[in-house]
């Protein structure tokens, strides 16, 4: 007994003594951490794997503590904006370490500035302009598109409403909504009147600008790509409804706990509003648009996201116009309807592979009577399929690759009938693509891109490959950045049902930029020289590729938030020289769109004390070309230059409405856009010259949103 | 026996010693105490090495949104607010896929991490967040209604937002008072979040 007792007790004894052994064995770990270029961070987490033992390091990136851990140790040391650092350290090496940190994936993703995109950045959280920012914007009009033309490189072309960038044609810029091709993204309006985006800034989180040099993920733009984003996720129920001028609309979310279902139903008529403000147009039936959307969102998990978008709209109108040539007049009727699907896959796996898959139908049917002339019709029934996929990872701290494939199918067919006589042409082709983008971070401050796009377009049986390499260099906050590349793109349906040999269109782009941000202010200039060439070109007898051109130009841009609590301005500037043998321009001269000198300045005051966000804008472009059949030459002569005043005031009546007022050209002055001649019957051989100009001085826009549901408030229901 | 027992009662004592050594209590203690931002960020070292030991123990992941939230309040530069305020966010979504939490809590605590996001800069901020926060609050409120923090915290934020409007929150001082008692009566364990009664005071103080 004992001897057993004993026993017993030497084993406890010996159990104990180990418990104490290990905490008298206290080992000492310490060192420095430090960044690539050998300084000292402070604040890292240093610390053994799966313990609580470690410390942080001081200002001189020391760090020191005990652990009672025996053996070789893995040490794990973390910093925010640094990739975590994993290190087995034997035992007898623990003292004197020095651990260097890279930067982390976001921080290396997130450091580039590349030359010609243009991320609209307010200073939230995630860099992205909001909707908000957007409709209250003077002259916006609260639409996406108007609201991009404050911004350089836009040109200010009044009777269109479309984006015309640096010198580009507007069907050279593309839109994208999550990544998904948009076949036809403005509205359909009458004679020079301009056109809206059809969908609301409130749909989306993301809005990326390309003026210029886009990703090679993006396709068919030779001038520019607006790459939109809808949000991910809609965490808040809400219903809503608004009234304006213009029409009325209504529209609600749903959201549960892994997603949310959104409906929004639109309704204009312009009608009311003519009757009050009448404009210089003949309405036999004034513009009316019906539309009706909804999204669908769903995220099973923090790393799967599904979306669906769908949305039709139906416009209609009756204008009587007077030919130019005889005077007569016709009921020219507009009835367009569109169709759009757009479905989304994304998926982040364990191993950082970001994984990609989309589908986008787009539909569009046009009818009008009397469309040329009095008793012909015409349509126009277009659609695309586009099908995407892609895959994104980084491999090294180096490397970073983007690779994927997409096609697109489109069909287009018009008919024209007069009386008996029917003419129809119809195309079906379509665009495969291969693409591949590789980043390299050659170091913290420099780094390159390195992308092609292989494509292949199948009406003219040909392969185009668009290599391009842009580069980017950090000095002291300072950064420079320049890109080299090819853009290619099939010309206009309208010559491509006359001629499918057509070759695709080119553009080379040569842009470099200087950006500094600091504080609330943005400072950026770009200059560009982009040269074109197999343009469609209309001769007499013959519709060829030996189209060319160029443009040249340089645009400025400074914004600054922070002057003046609640105000902030904003000034862009841009110059531009372009020549074009394209088209109907059988002779090298500057396009009717392309404007030599663009300014705007932006100004928004928040005023709390009356619940109110004021903002004006002034827009200013030199003189439109035009063509003067008196004169020598061609495109021989300037209209007066434009310029615009636009006001916007958001009033916040209580926390579930908000009033939104806005008027353009408050000066009343008149644009000229343009000059027509026509033969003058009085006099032979002479013309009668017509000014192109507004369809009315002002423009006035008056809304008011009430938010219906009870939790949320300041807040547009729509999505 | 005798000794053998003490000895035993030894070892057990030092054995517990070991593993309370391993324990969440005195870190949470320290979130406490901690008022500056070095204070701040030692503390976040600490939790973020209990996270990181055991990831499923909510309340530590809860405790480093926190600190993270309240760093976001103190350090002066914009990146640094919102890189805190973005790992915050990252904790927030981490517990969303844990089981057995307090899920009033976590809303609050989103809410308050929108409310952090305001305050960092409330011109563009303010438009887009002040609908999520009404409603991460509500939430908090719907699925607990005497959850102090989310009682004291929706009506600083009601309170403020009918400022703004020029008009006055009518609850606000029934709620200031419901929240001051709940606070009142609130066990102290290290075990839940305790967090908040500053924001009673400094309601008081306001008035």
């Amino acid at each position: 007994m004992q001897h057993k007792m004993k026993k017993i007790q030497l084993l406890v004894l010996l159990s104990f003594a180990a418990v104490l052994s290990s905490f008298a064995q206290l080992h000492t770990v310490e060192g420095k951490v430090l960044n690539q270029q050998s300084n000292p961070l402070a604040n890292a987490n240093v610390f053994i794997k799966g313990t609580i033992d470690g410390s942080i390091t001081d200002s001189l990136g020391y760090f020191r503590f005990t652990t009672s851990q025996q053996g070789e140790i893995t040490l794990l040391v973390r910093l925010l904006g640094y990739a975590d650092l994993t290190v087995q350290v034997p035992e007898k090496k623990l003292a004197g370490l020095v651990l260097k940190l890279r930067p982390d994936n976001i921080t290396l993703d997130n450091v580039v500035v590349t030359a010609g995109n243009f991320r609209l950045k307010g200073n939230g959280q995630f860099g992205k302009m909001s909707a908000v920012d957007i409709v209250t914007t003077a002259g916006s009009t609260g639409d996406l598109y108007h609201s991009l033309r404050t911004l350089p490189g836009a040109q200010m072309v009044g009777e269109s409403g479309k984006l015309f960038i640096r010198g580009g044609d507007s069907n050279e810029t593309q839109t994208y909504i999550d990544e998904m091709h948009v076949l036809s993204p403005y509205t359909t309006t009458g004679d020079n009147i301009p056109v809206r985006g059809k969908y609301s800034p409130f749909m989306f989180e993301g809005i990326n600008f390309s003026t210029g040099a886009c990703s090679s993920e993006y396709a068919q733009g030779l001038s520019s790509v607006l790459a939109l984003n809808t949000k991910d996720v809609s965490p808040i129920t809400k219903i809503g409804v608004n009234a304006s001028t213009v029409g009325m609309s209504g529209g609600g979310t749903q959201a549960f706990e892994k997603g949310s279902v959104s409906v929004n139903l639109d309704y204009q008529n312009l009608k009311p509003y003519y009757t009050l403000f009448p404009d210089r147009m003949n309405w036999i039936q004034p513009y009316s648009l019906f539309s009706g959307s909804s999204q669908i969102r769903f995220n099973p998990n923090q790393r799967t996201v599904f979306k669906t978008f769908i949305g039709y709209d139906r416009t209609t109108f009756i204008q009587q116009l007077t030919s130019s040539d005889n005077l007569t007049t016709r009921d020219f009727g507009m009835k367009n309807d569109n169709f759009y699907l757009n479905s989304t896959f994304q998926r982040t796996t364990e191993s950082g592979y970001k994984i990609f898959a989309g589908a986008a139908f787009s539909f569009k049917n046009q009818h009008i009577d009397n469309a040329v002339i009095p008793a012909d019709t015409y349509r126009d029934n277009e659609w695309e399929i586009h099908l995407k996929t892609k895959v994104t990872k980084r491999f090294t701290d180096f490397l970073r690759l983007n690779v994927g494939m997409e096609n697109f199918t489109r069909h287009d067919e018009t008919t024209y009938s007069y009386s008996s006589t029917v003419h129809s042409d119809s195309i079906n082709h379509s665009i495969g693509a291969l693409f591949a983008t590789a980043i390299f971070n050659i170091n913290p401050n420099l780094y390159a891109e390195l992308s092609d796009r292989m494509e292949y377009t199948s009406i003219n049986n040909l392969w185009n490959s668009n290599p391009r390499l842009a580069l980017s260099y950090n000095l002291g906050g300072v950064h420079f950045s320049g890109i080299i590349g090819k853009y290619t793109q099939l010309p206009e349906n309208k010559y491509l049902l006359l001629n499918k040999k057509l070759l695709d269109e080119q553009c080379i782009q040569y842009v470099g930029g200087v950006y500094y941000e600091k504080k609330d202010k943005v400072y950026r200039i770009e200059t560009y020289y982009k040269t074109y060439r197999d343009l469609a070109l209309q001769e007499p007898a013959v519709l060829n590729s030996e189209g060319y051109g160029h443009s040249k130009g340089v645009d400025v841009f400074f914004n600054d938030r922070a002057l003046i609590k609640n105000f902030e301005y904003m000034l862009a500037y841009s110059f531009n020289l372009s020549k074009r043998k394209y088209q109907e321009y059988t002779e090298l001269s500057t396009p009717q769109y392309a404007t030599m000198h663009n300014a705007s300045i932006s100004i928004k005051y928040s005023i709390p004390a009356v619940k109110s966000i004021l903002g004006i804008t002034n827009r200013y472009a030199s003189g439109r070309p035009y063509h003067d059949p008196t004169k020598d030459g061609v495109m021989n002569s300037t209209t007066g230059f434009y310029n615009s005043v636009d006001m916007s005031l958001t009033y916040l009546a209580s926390k579930k409405v908000i009033i939104y007022a806005s008027a353009s050209n408050l000066l009343g002055r008149q644009n000229v856009y343009n000059y027509t001649y026509s033969a003058d019957t009085n006099s032979p051989g002479g013309y009668r010259k017509t000014p192109v100009i507004d369809s009315s001085n002002h423009f006035f826009y008056i809304g008011i949103f009430i938010t219906l549901s009870g939790k949320t408030a300041y807040d547009v229901s729509n999505f | 026996m005798k000794t053998i027992k003490s000895v035993l009662c030894v070892l057990f004592f030092m054995l517990s010693f070991v593993t309370s050594a391993q324990d969440l209590g005195p870190i949470v203690q320290n979130v406490n105490k901690a008022t500056d931002v070095s204070g701040l960020i030692q503390v976040r070292s600490q939790l973020e090495r209990f996270v990181m030991a055991q990831p499923q123990q909510w309340l530590a992941e809860y405790y480093l949104a926190y600190v993270d939230v309240q760093l976001s309040f103190r350090v002066p530069d914009k990146n640094e607010k919102s890189k805190y305020l973005s790992e915050a966010e990252t904790s927030l979504n981490n517990l969303s896929a844990l089981k057995e939490t307090d899920k009033s809590e976590i809303y609050t605590l989103k809410g308050f991490r929108l409310y952090a996001l305001i305050a960092s800069d409330p011109q563009t901020n303010g438009p887009k967040y002040s609908g999520e926060i009404m409603n991460a609050y509500g939430t908090a409120l719907g699925i607990n209604p005497n959850n102090p923090r989310a009682v004291i915290l929706s009506a600083l934020f009601k309170n403020d937002m009918a400022k703004f409007m020029h008009q006055g929150y009518d609850n606000f001082q029934k709620d200031v008072d419901k929240a001051a008692t709940l606070f009142a009566n609130e066990s102290k364990t290290v075990l839940t979040p305790t967090w908040g009664q500053n924001w009673v005071d400094y309601a008081l103080n306001k008035k």
